[in-house]
């Protein structure tokens, strides 16, 4: 993430989330916290305990948020924000904490005609290979509740649309014939099925490490007794090894969309 | 091969309950962002390091962002970092750390370091990487943190040492590793009993060590990696055998050891320079010099006598007000303290009240107002240090004072205080845990410690990575005292100055001539006569250079030049 994203990042989280951005400059902008936002990012449980107690009134922060030092003036008291800060993650995490569910339904913004609206079950989710070693990747999965047919790439999909929170007018929306739940399991299935097709030579070589590191361990307790010890080793190196796949998701929700959506 | 795939299932709970009580549901627009920052968290490579894009502050060394890469890819997370001193193994430790815990593949971890490094080893984690590091000082830290750093000497007693078996720590590092050498002590074997899924063993002297030393530090990592413990006893069998001299071994110690040399760096270092500012005694200083010389506080002969009085003249080389402090503890100390003061001290006080001035402090007050640029002073002695402050004031100098007894925050606040508004910084102790101060490049040593490693240490403040200038080394010494003995016959003879971070370390861990600080007192203390010394001292100097040649061979072994 480059600076220039993560200023425009950080102004849209703070916009959504109803602070007030007082002042925005190159480089840096001063941000008005609400009190759910304070109590999100200030860390000061003690302080809001307090106010709630004796009635006091409350006083959320007001941010200095510098993205680009160079841009911003010398005399700017500020915190400094680049992709490792701990404040940057924070939000990240806040953000997806946030957003893990939602429902909405495409505005059509046809004249008069009645229009059916097709439920969806969305997902975003993380793949992660693990062993020793780790990468992820990214996939966004459309299920068709009615008819189960998946879509990926969804998320792209239902950016091009126009949506809503609430459903528009001269449209409804058609009875799922499969459950939310067994359209988890659905996509779950996919999932996994299209993972068998991918290169797992990682895994292999991970297996094939993992063997070598235990012949070694195997090898040294040949002449002493094989007591707790040993067997930490061996857990150890199961830690280390061992091949997984985690799929986790994060986020997602009912999507209803006009035939032509997708 | 079946790989076990795992499916979260909270998030379905949450979608169910979410569908229940029809909302409340999130906000489009944050939505989006969740998924655009995920697509930035996610690592879709298992090459190649992450760290140094969450660390743009950090400007880590070519040589430390390889072994990290290394330590990773094909160490596969256990390895021990041997760079030679002043090449930056922490840095190297923080780097790997931070990617792992970036990659998720990292979460809890337990670091082990020298009771003295241990608010260093938070600070710079905090500070370097934005790791919320904690230093363990009460026993609920080790459930409550994820990252925490301790001694061993606390780790292994108890209640700690259940409560850490009772933790899954991901990573283990180990500071200073080379004192787990020996696999019958206690701290051994709780290293040992760890498990250890990531470990990083630290230490500078891994090549030193004899063959079974290196086993038993290798086993720790890798158990088996050099076979099983009779075998290996057999094979080296009676032979004290360097670890260089067997090509197999040390390619198998290769494989899980980074071992960066200084001239392999290609860093260039600055240059020292080094300058002895000889000074002469008022007439009133050589009178004070002269009569703790001849004081004998206890009677003639007793045992600590020569060290006292070794402590009073060296003393009497830097300030009377560190004689004055230095005598009135001994005063204090007496049974008699009235007769004491009549008979012994008396004299001494009325010449310490005679002194006008101290010829250090007027030279090093000249020699400041000719640099023009920012000078660190040390002393050995906390009167000296007060005196000098005081000194520099009354002649429009401000100074900040420096001790190894400071906290960090004050030590920080201390440091940006030189470096940002004073001229000069006083300190009297340079101690591992010290500043790094390499914004400075002269240093006047205004007395001298007869512990040449303090005096690397004091150097090794601005004589470092970041040093950008050559580095200006003034060495007071008041002529015809001890202090020109020592100067001239051991820093002077052996170049001591001159070399460079960490070669002085290692020839002196060869030399093993215990505390060559012992051995300098009783060199200058109990030799009877000048040339007793000279000889003694000269021996001394012979032997240094000899294991400095030692090492240049070995040197040059190392990297097949011979």
């Amino acid at each position: 993430m480059q600076q220039a994203e993560i200023h425009k990042f950080l102004i849209q989280y703070f916009e959504s989330n109803d602070c007030e951005i007082v002042e925005t400059h190159p480089g840096y902008f001063v941000v008005q916290l609400t009190i759910d936002q304070d109590k999100l990012l200030m860390n000061r449980p003690f302080y809001w305990h307090y106010l709630e107690k004796t009635g006091g009134e409350p006083n959320p922060a007001k941010l200095t948020i510098i993205t680009d030092p160079e841009q911003a003036p010398d005399d700017i008291k500020g915190e400094f924000i680049h992709f490792g800060s701990p404040r940057l993650h924070q939000i990240f995490e806040t953000t997806k904490q946030l957003s893990s569910y939602i429902r909405l339904f495409e505005d059509c913004k046809s004249s008069s005609q009645q229009n059916p609206l097709f439920p969806w079950l969305g997902l975003n989710v993380k793949v992660s290979f693990q062993c020793n070693r780790k990468k992820d990747i990214f996939l966004s999965l459309g299920l068709n509740l009615i008819s189960g047919q998946i879509h990926e790439a969804f998320h792209d999909q239902v950016l091009s649309l126009s949506v809503t929170p609430k459903i528009p007018d001269y449209s409804y929306t058609l009875s799922p014939l499969i459950m939310p739940k067994s359209g988890i399991a659905r996509l779950d299935t996919h999932i996994r099925t299209s993972l068998s097709f991918e290169d797992h030579s990682w895994a292999e070589e991970a297996f094939t490490r993992w063997n070598n590191d235990l012949e070694l361990l195997e090898n040294f307790y040949q002449d002493q007794d094989k007591g707790e010890s040993y067997e930490t080793e061996k857990e150890a190196l199961r830690e280390q090894y061992e091949p997984r796949i985690s799929i986790k998701v994060i986020n997602g929700g009912l999507f209803y969309l006009s035939e032509a959506a997708i | 091969m079946k790989i076990h795939v795992d499916f979260d299932s909270q998030w379905e709970e949450g979608l169910l309950d979410k569908i229940e009580s029809d909302g409340p549901w999130a906000n489009w627009e944050l939505y989006k962002l969740a998924v655009e920052v995920e697509k930035h968290l996610v690592v879709p490579e298992f090459e190649g390091l992450q760290a140094p894009k969450h660390l743009p502050q950090l400007k880590p060394l070519p040589h430390q962002l390889e072994a990290a890469r290394e330590v990773v890819e094909n160490m596969h997370g256990k390895a021990i970092l041997g760079d030679e001193v002043g090449l930056g193994k922490t840095i190297e430790a923080g780097l790997i750390l931070k990617e792992y815990m970036i990659r998720g593949l990292v979460k809890k971890v337990l670091i082990l370091v020298p009771a003295s490094l241990v608010s260093q080893w938070a600070y710079e984690l905090n500070s370097k990487f934005h790791i919320p590091a904690v230093a363990q000082r009460k026993s609920y830290v080790w459930e409550a943190y994820d990252v925490v750093i301790s001694s061993i000497d606390t780790a292994k007693k108890q209640p700690h040492r259940d409560i850490i078996f009772e933790q899954q720590y991901d990573l283990i590092i180990v500071d200073e590793a080379h004192k787990l050498k020996n696999n019958k002590t206690k701290n051994y074997e709780f290293v040992q009993s760890l498990k250890k899924k990531f470990c990083l063993l630290l230490t500078a002297t891994p090549i030193q060590n004899r063959v079974d030393e290196i086993f038993h530090l290798v086993s720790l990592l890798k158990p088996g990696h050099l076979g099983n413990a009779s075998l290996f006893a057999e094979r080296f069998k009676g032979k004290k055998r360097d670890l260089n001299e067997d090509k197999r071994l040390k390619e198998l110690v290769n494989k899980v050891m980074i071992r960066n040399r200084r001239a392999d760096t290609g860093i260039e270092w600055t240059k020292r320079h080094v300058e002895t500012v000889l000074i002469e005694f008022t007439e009133q200083e050589r009178a004070l010099y002269e009569a703790v010389s001849a004081f004998k506080p206890y009677g003639n002969e007793s045992i600590g006598s020569a060290f006292s009085t070794l402590t009073l003249q060296r003393e009497a080389c830097s300030s009377r007000e560190s004689v004055y402090y230095t005598l009135k503890k001994m005063l204090q100390k007496t049974e008699d303290p009235d007769a004491f003061y009549e008979t012994k001290l008396k004299p001494i006080y009325a010449l310490i009240d005679s002194i006008e001035q101290n010829s250090k402090a007027e030279k090093a007050l000249e020699l400041i107002k000719k640099i023009e640029d920012k000078v660190i002073i040390f002393t050995e002695y906390r009167a000296t240090q007060m005196y000098l402050q005081w000194f520099l004031k009354t002649n429009g100098i401000s100074s900040v004072p420096f001790r190894g007894g400071f906290k960090r925050g004050k030590k920080d606040w201390m440091k940006d205080l030189f470096e940002k508004q004073f001229q000069v910084l006083i300190a009297t102790e340079a101690g591992g845990e010290g500043i790094n101060l390499q914004f400075c490049h002269h240093l006047i040593n205004f007395d001298l410690p007869w512990n040449p490693m303090r005096l690397e240490q004091r150097i090794g403040r601005v004589h470092r990575l970041g040093q950008e200038h050559d580095v200006m080394i003034y060495n007071f010494a008041t002529r015809n005292t001890v202090e020109e003995h020592i100067l001239k016959l051991l820093y002077d003879k052996i170049q001591l100055f001159e070399r460079v971070v960490g070669e002085l370390d290692d020839i002196l861990t060869k030399l093993d001539i215990g505390k060559i600080e012992d051995y300098l007192i009783d060199v200058v203390g109990h030799s009877k006569t000048e040339g007793e010394m000279r000889i003694k001292m000269e021996n001394l100097s012979s032997m240094i250079s000899f294991a400095q040649d030692i090492k240049k061979g070995e040197m040059n072994a190392a990297s097949g030049n011979s």
